[in-house]
């Protein structure tokens, strides 16, 4: 199963994300997505990214989620839609859950898949090497890159997180 | 709004399309693209009632879900080739997928829907930023990726863009969805061209920007949004009439003004490259624009429309003075004898 790891947390990842896909309320699409980021960062740490990985939970889970918690519990409704609750919703979420499944079969039985692009079954999906140099981490690398190289980078998306705030206050402000 | 935020937002807008253009990483346009979206929804929520909520929206929808098209496109390119620059995009998938993605983005034919009831949502000014400088950003996208892109996907696109932009303006009365169905028959023939001669789709651009800033700058002057308040503007600019009249004429492509430079030249690069019919259907497709823009100066310029004598005196705020019309003007009526100079634009 080890070899497959990265196969099923893919699919929980979909899965999860058909989950609020499919629109209950956001308390509980907020649920899936801390399933969903849980299994992502799984994702990133069986490909060597474990500082990534990390990242995502603390600052995505442990940041983002937490306030969007918040928000959505100040502006919660009396009786909040589950998935089971509203004919559409179930519907919506059984249909993703079987094309999900469907694909899987497909991948799992066939030896190539072109979908989109191709790659060969599932062999494509297990852990092999990944090629890192042996003396340091790739992953570490392109961090310490972005604040040297990639100053810009650190530039442009500080001052994008900067305009959204002021956008979001600008917009929620009304007259 | 408060004038310090609303500077640091415009500056936003601007920056991303800067981003957009002068960038030669796939991660860095799709950033800049995402920047000038953001910034873009307050300004075009600047008055705030339902109608300009609701339009802002469709925007944001429509335009992050062509992002979203383009990060995949982007990514299959990354698969495939292996490096992040802007060339050629060497897989055909991906081309099609960014094709789309930027087809979106400019309000293209199937992808038009948003661009008139968007328009008809926000106010002039703001109408104005959407149509000329969101223009910007995809069209420099697709010049850069322009010799990889797939000629049937894009000439299908684009003339059924012209074809759209001209029938779906002839039931208008409001001005905002007559310009906007203009914008989607001119990015139709911009596209067209763009696999033939991408300096043409330069020269369309450049040309189309300054016909519309022209046409929402006399908009705004004469504070009309409907053409029963454009035919009353004989009452307190007369002369603003006039040029209202040779302005739309210039648009609908008619020689000896500067709207026919662009028309004229990218039916001679199709003839060039012996496409005869496909010219000629777009030729005649422009006529219906050009019965729309006639519609406009018939009310406006050429006749004055029956109407009761308290309607005569048209009631508008202080007439605002826009110093940059007649420079406007003069350049969107009287270049065309400077067309061999298009050749600053490879």
């Amino acid at each position: 199963m080890m070899t497959y790891i990265v196969f099923i947390l893919s699919v929980i990842f979909v899965i999860s994300f058909v989950g609020f896909s499919s629109k209950p309320s956001p308390i509980y699409g907020g649920l899936v997505l801390i399933v969903s980021g849980g299994v992502g960062c799984g994702i990133i740490m069986n490909f060597g990214g474990s500082f990534l990985g990390l990242m995502v939970f603390l600052i995505y889970l442990g940041g983002m989620l937490v306030v969007f918690g918040y928000t959505t519990a100040m502006a919660t409704e009396q009786y909040p839609e589950v998935w089971v609750s509203n004919t559409t919703v179930m519907g919506v979420f059984l249909l993703g859950l079987l094309m999900e499944v469907m694909l899987v079969l497909y991948v799992l039985k066939s030896e190539e898949v072109g979908v989109v692009f191709k790659f060969s079954g599932v062999g494509d999906w297990a852990i092999y090497d990944t090629g890192d140099s042996e003396v340091f981490s790739e992953e570490i690398m392109g961090v310490a890159a972005l604040y040297s190289y990639g100053a810009w980078v650190v530039i442009v998306t500080g001052w994008s997180l900067l305009v959204g705030v002021l956008v979001i206050l600008e917009v929620t402000r009304g007259d | 709004m408060n004038p310090l935020i609303f500077t640091t937002i415009l500056m936003t807008v601007l920056l991303g399309t800067m981003i957009v253009m002068m960038s030669s990483h796939w991660l860095m346009i799709w950033i800049g693209f995402e920047m000038n979206l953001l910034a873009i929804i307050p300004i075009l929520m600047k008055k705030y009632n339902p109608r300009t909520m609701e339009a802002s929206t469709k925007y944001f929808l429509t335009q992050a879900t062509a992002s979203m098209l383009l990060m995949m496109a982007i990514i299959i390119n990354l698969m495939h080739s292996g490096q992040w620059t802007i060339t050629k995009v060497f897989n055909p998938t991906a081309s099609i997928i960014m094709t789309s993605a930027l087809a979106m983005k400019l309000g293209l034919t199937p992808f038009h829907f948003w661009v008139p009831e968007v328009t008809q949502g926000i106010s002039l000014t703001s109408g104005l930023i959407l149509l000329t400088w969101q223009k910007l950003a995809p069209m420099s996208i697709l010049y850069q990726i322009s010799p990889s892109i797939n000629l049937n996907i894009l000439l299908t696109m684009a003339v059924l863009s012209i074809l759209v932009g001209g029938w779906g303006g002839l039931n208008q009365t409001q001005l905002r969805k007559i310009m906007a169905y203009s914008s989607i028959a001119h990015m139709g023939w911009m596209t067209a061209v763009l696999v033939y001669s991408p300096t043409l789709t330069m020269l369309n651009m450049l040309i189309y920007i300054m016909m519309t800033l022209t046409m929402f700058m006399l908009f705004i002057q004469s504070s009309s949004t409907t053409t029963l308040s454009l035919s009353h503007t004989w009452n307190k600019t007369p002369l603003t009439t006039t040029l209202i009249l040779i302005t739309l004429l210039s648009m609908g492509g008619l020689p000896p003004l500067s709207g026919f430079m662009p028309k004229w030249m990218i039916i001679q690069e199709l003839t060039k490259n012996s496409s005869i019919i496909l010219p000629t259907l777009m030729a005649i497709m422009a006529l219906l624009n050009l019965y729309f823009y006639m519609r406009l100066t018939y009310s406006t310029s050429l006749t004055m429309f029956p109407s009761t004598n308290n309607m005569k005196m048209k009631w508008q705020f202080e007439t605002k003075q826009i110093t940059l019309l007649p420079p406007l003007i003069v350049m969107s009526s009287l270049l065309l004898p400077l067309t061999p100079m298009l050749s600053i634009l490879d």
